[in-house]
């Protein structure tokens, strides 16, 4: 950088010398010495204002740019040389460091070109001082207006009107430059921030000032030269100025730093939260100043009321400059872009308030918990109130809907003017409870709201002196589900009763059908057996001795065993008809009602065979309705119908006797009812007296 | 003189048969019985050689009415007997002081007559 700046120094001097032994060996230069001077001035300041702004930011083309206008406005000084090709290149490219400065201004402050009319306003520029001068030179002839020139060495033809008519549009173009730029500058203004305007403001002031006279001058020139020339000193005045109005800035940037001291003493008065960052905004000149606390649990940025405050990514028009204390991250400054242009400015600010930062990251990790709280309590469904010793509301969170009075008006009431008495004395004990033991107490109430009968269960908590914290669920559902539990509860143990006391019939019914099987097997068949074998043997005795009693006895014999047999085929078919296990259940009780002592009218609408046991079920609920017909109906006639409905085999039996069947009395049907509900089916009976009797079993076929 | 029997069972057909059985074979057949209470007092008023006796009664059953007509170890000789199987009893023939079993379906003059003649 040193080297830059001192082949610059060496540059602009020996430019300076050759300029000055130029203009004071010129025979065509009226004012030479004041000419020499003004541009010296202008020249060294902007070479001078340029270095500056180049050393302090070398990665900002600001610098070089304004370096560049100084250095190139030596080439005016060529047009005072008597020679012809020299005074050619200083009349056609004097102007070169306009153009630079217009660059220079419209890439103010960054550095850079960025919108296509900003790139298009610096191409006209560069376009009209080399390419437009180049052009005009062709056709301008300079003896007239200056007698001991020498010759344009480019002109080719001399002709005035061209000249006239070229200097017009170059001077047309110039003044759309110059509107531009000054448009842009305008533009730029308005758009800035005020810490920006204030950096910006000297500058394109200045810059402004200098434009408009320039294109003052180009019309001008046009319609007065006499006047043009007045107002052409005055614009190099004001564009010599421009360099110095920046430099301006710089000092008042540096002046700044001092209210990092006054900054020092405000920290030093700063009481109240936030405090700090006004004293921050007012020391920066950035009203839109925030600070950003670092919690270290949180790992995050969060403000004064404890929300959360990301940074910005540091690329755009915001900044965040963080701020340690300690060694430690203790907060972040968010500022606006321009505040970089002294970045060490906003460091010495951060480094002064940093003591004053980390008192006050605690009031905002405080808040961050509290908010934290408050989030916490607002998640909680259960209605809050804090009550004081004598009942009073003290304050209350909760629905509207939840609470006996509304909301508004509670505050400042107590619990014996809103609430029921025996409530309000329920809940006034409780309070008493909790102050005294100083332990949680809990309190159950009912409530009817908004005619709706409601269970709460209240919690209580002392909350402060003489004033406690009760936090109330609504369990109505609760209640309500508990019952509905209870009921299936109660529900399933009666179905478990009625399944034992079943299982224990169906026991029972089976021993006591075994022990009927064992004594008419031994009362019938067993002893007719006997009998036919003791005649056998007396028949055995009488054969030799008398034959006829012999054979009358033989004949006694062959009868009982016929009987014997009958007996037992009766017998079995009691244990299982075998019709029915063979044959399936329409032919089975085709036998059945052909044993009946009645009509018996038989429809079995079934298409294939039911499941084993529905089948033996369907069987046995026929025969013991058909057996209690024939026993106590004193019926004419009787039907049975099987059929098949739902996934269930539905049996209905009836006669068109007396009715009057109690199905609760006797062994028959209650042992039918068990046969059929073990098999998830159900029995009914219906039996009204005189009007017959009607015996229906639904019975599911399973899957 | 021939040995006297009193037969006591519920079932009619049965008496019938067994007074021709054992008369056949040389009994004297005295008495019939129906129910305990009447065998008791038969055996009192008719003293029998020998009771044929059922165990199945309608009032009480055979193995005590045995008990109480052998009871100090006079009285009649008891037989029992029953259309179930000796083995569907087991020790009770022997407690009850009858002198033995024979089942329904085996009785003759002979099976009693060798029931008799078994030493005791």
């Amino acid at each position: 950088m040193r080297t830059r700046v001192a082949l610059v120094l060496v540059a602009g001097v020996a430019f300076s010398a050759i300029a000055l032994w130029l203009v004071f060996s010129s025979n065509h230069d009226t004012h030479p010495a004041f000419g020499a001077a003004l541009n010296l001035v202008v020249a060294w300041s902007f070479i001078a204002s340029g270095l500056v702004a180049w050393t302090r930011r070398p990665d900002n083309r600001f610098g070089v740019l304004m370096t560049a206008v100084g250095l190139t406005w030596f080439i005016g000084a060529l047009s005072e040389s008597n020679d012809s090709i020299p005074y050619t290149v200083g009349i056609v490219l004097g102007l070169v460091g306009f153009a630079i400065f217009v660059h220079a201004l419209l890439a103010f402050p960054r550095g850079y070109l960025e919108t296509r009319i900003v790139y298009l306003t610096v191409g006209t520029a560069y376009a009209i001082v080399t390419v437009g001068q180049v052009v005009a030179a062709l056709f301008y002839d300079p003896t007239p207006d200056c007698r001991n020139c020498p010759a344009n060495a480019l002109q080719v033809v001399d002709h005035n009107g061209v000249t006239t008519a070229l200097n017009a549009v170059l001077s047309g173009l110039g003044v759309l430059v110059v509107g531009a730029t000054v448009f842009v500058l305008v533009r730029r203004w308005r758009a800035a921030s005020t810490p920006l305007r204030r950096a910006l403001a000297p500058v394109l002031a200045t810059g402004a000032v200098t434009m408009f006279l320039l294109a003052l001058l180009l019309v001008l020139e046009l319609a007065h030269p006499g006047a043009a020339n007045v107002v052409s000193w005055v614009t190099l005045f004001a564009f010599a100025s421009v360099p110095l109005a920046f430099l301006a800035g710089l000092v008042r940037s540096r002046l700044a730093r001092e209210a990092v001291g006054r900054l020092v003493v405000a920290l030093g008065r700063a009481r109240a939260p936030g405090e700090v960052r006004d004293a921050l905004a007012d020391a920066l000149g950035d009203p839109s100043l925030e600070v950003a606390y670092w919690l270290p649990e949180q790992r995050e940025f969060f403000d004064l009321h404890g929300r959360r405050l990301p940074l910005p990514a540091n690329d755009g028009a915001r900044w965040a400059t963080i701020v340690e204390w300690d060694g430690k991250r203790v907060a972040a400054i968010l500022h606006d872009h321009s505040l970089l242009e002294d970045p060490a400015l906003v460091e010495a600010a951060g480094a002064a308030a940093g003591l004053a930062l980390e008192s006050e990251r605690r009031v905002a990790a405080l808040a961050e918990s509290e908010w934290r709280n408050r989030a916490l309590l607002d998640a909680i469904p259960d209605l809050m109130f804090r009550l004081s010793r004598a009942g009073e509301y003290l304050e209350f969170k909760g629905r509207a809907e939840d609470v006996a009075a509304s909301p508004e008006t509670l505050i400042g009431r107590t619990i014996f003017d809103t609430l029921p008495a025996d409530v309000a004395s329920l809940l006034a004990g409780c309070i008493e409870r909790t102050l005294e033991s100083k332990e949680l107490q809990r309190v159950e109430y009912d409530l009817t709201l908004d005619g709706r009968r409601r269970s709460f269960e209240g919690r209580a908590v002392v909350s402060g002196p003489d004033e406690v914290l009760l936090i109330v669920r609504d369990f109505t559902e609760r209640r309500r589900q508990e019952a509905e539990l209870e009921a299936l509860h109660a529900e399933l143990r009666d179905r478990l009763e009625e399944l034992g006391a079943s299982r224990q019939r169906i026991v029972e019914a089976g021993d006591v059908e075994r022990r009927r099987l064992e004594r008419n097997l031994h009362d019938g068949a067993q002893q007719r057996l006997v009998a036919v074998s003791l005649t056998l043997r007396l028949a055995e005795g009488k054969v030799a001795t008398d034959p006829g009693v012999a054979r009358q006895l033989l004949g006694t014999a062959t009868e009982e065993l016929a009987i014997a047999l009958e007996e037992l085929r009766e017998l079995a078919r009691g244990i299982h008809p075998g019709v029915l296990s063979e044959r399936g259940l329409e032919p089975a009780l085709g036998t059945l009602v052909a044993r009946a002592p009645l009509p018996v009218e038989v429809d079995v609408p079934l298409d294939g065979r039911l499941p084993g046991p529905v089948e033996a079920a369907a069987y046995y609920v026929i025969s013991e309705a058909l057996t209690n017909i024939a026993k106590y109906a004193e019926a004419s006639a009787a039907s049975v119908r099987v059929s098949r409905r739902n996934g269930a085999a539905v049996v209905e039996v009836a006669d068109d006797g007396i009715g009057g069947a109690d199905p609760n009395r006797g062994t028959g049907l209650r042992g039918l009812a068990d046969r059929v509900e073990a098999l998830d089916g159900r029995l009914e009976v219906q039996s009204v007296p005189g009007q017959g009797t009607r015996v229906r079993a639904v019975i599911p076929c399973g899957s | 003189m021939a040995t006297t029997v009193l037969i006591v069972d519920d079932h009619p057909g049965f008496r019938a048969t067994a007074r021709a059985l054992l008369e056949a074979e040389g009994f004297d057949v005295i008495g019939e019985a129906e129910t305990a209470v009447q065998a008791l007092q038969a055996a009192r008023e008719l003293q029998p050689d020998i009771v044929l006796l059922d165990v199945q009664l309608p009032d009480l059953d055979g193995f005590e009415v045995a008990e109480r007509l052998t009871v100090n170890g006079t009285g009649p000789t008891v037989v029992i007997t029953s259309s179930r199987d000796r083995t569907d009893f087991g020790p009770l023939v022997s407690r009850s002081g009858a002198r033995g079993f024979i089942p329904k379906g085996e009785l003759s003059g002979q099976a009693i007559a060798e029931l008799l003649e078994t030493p005791v």
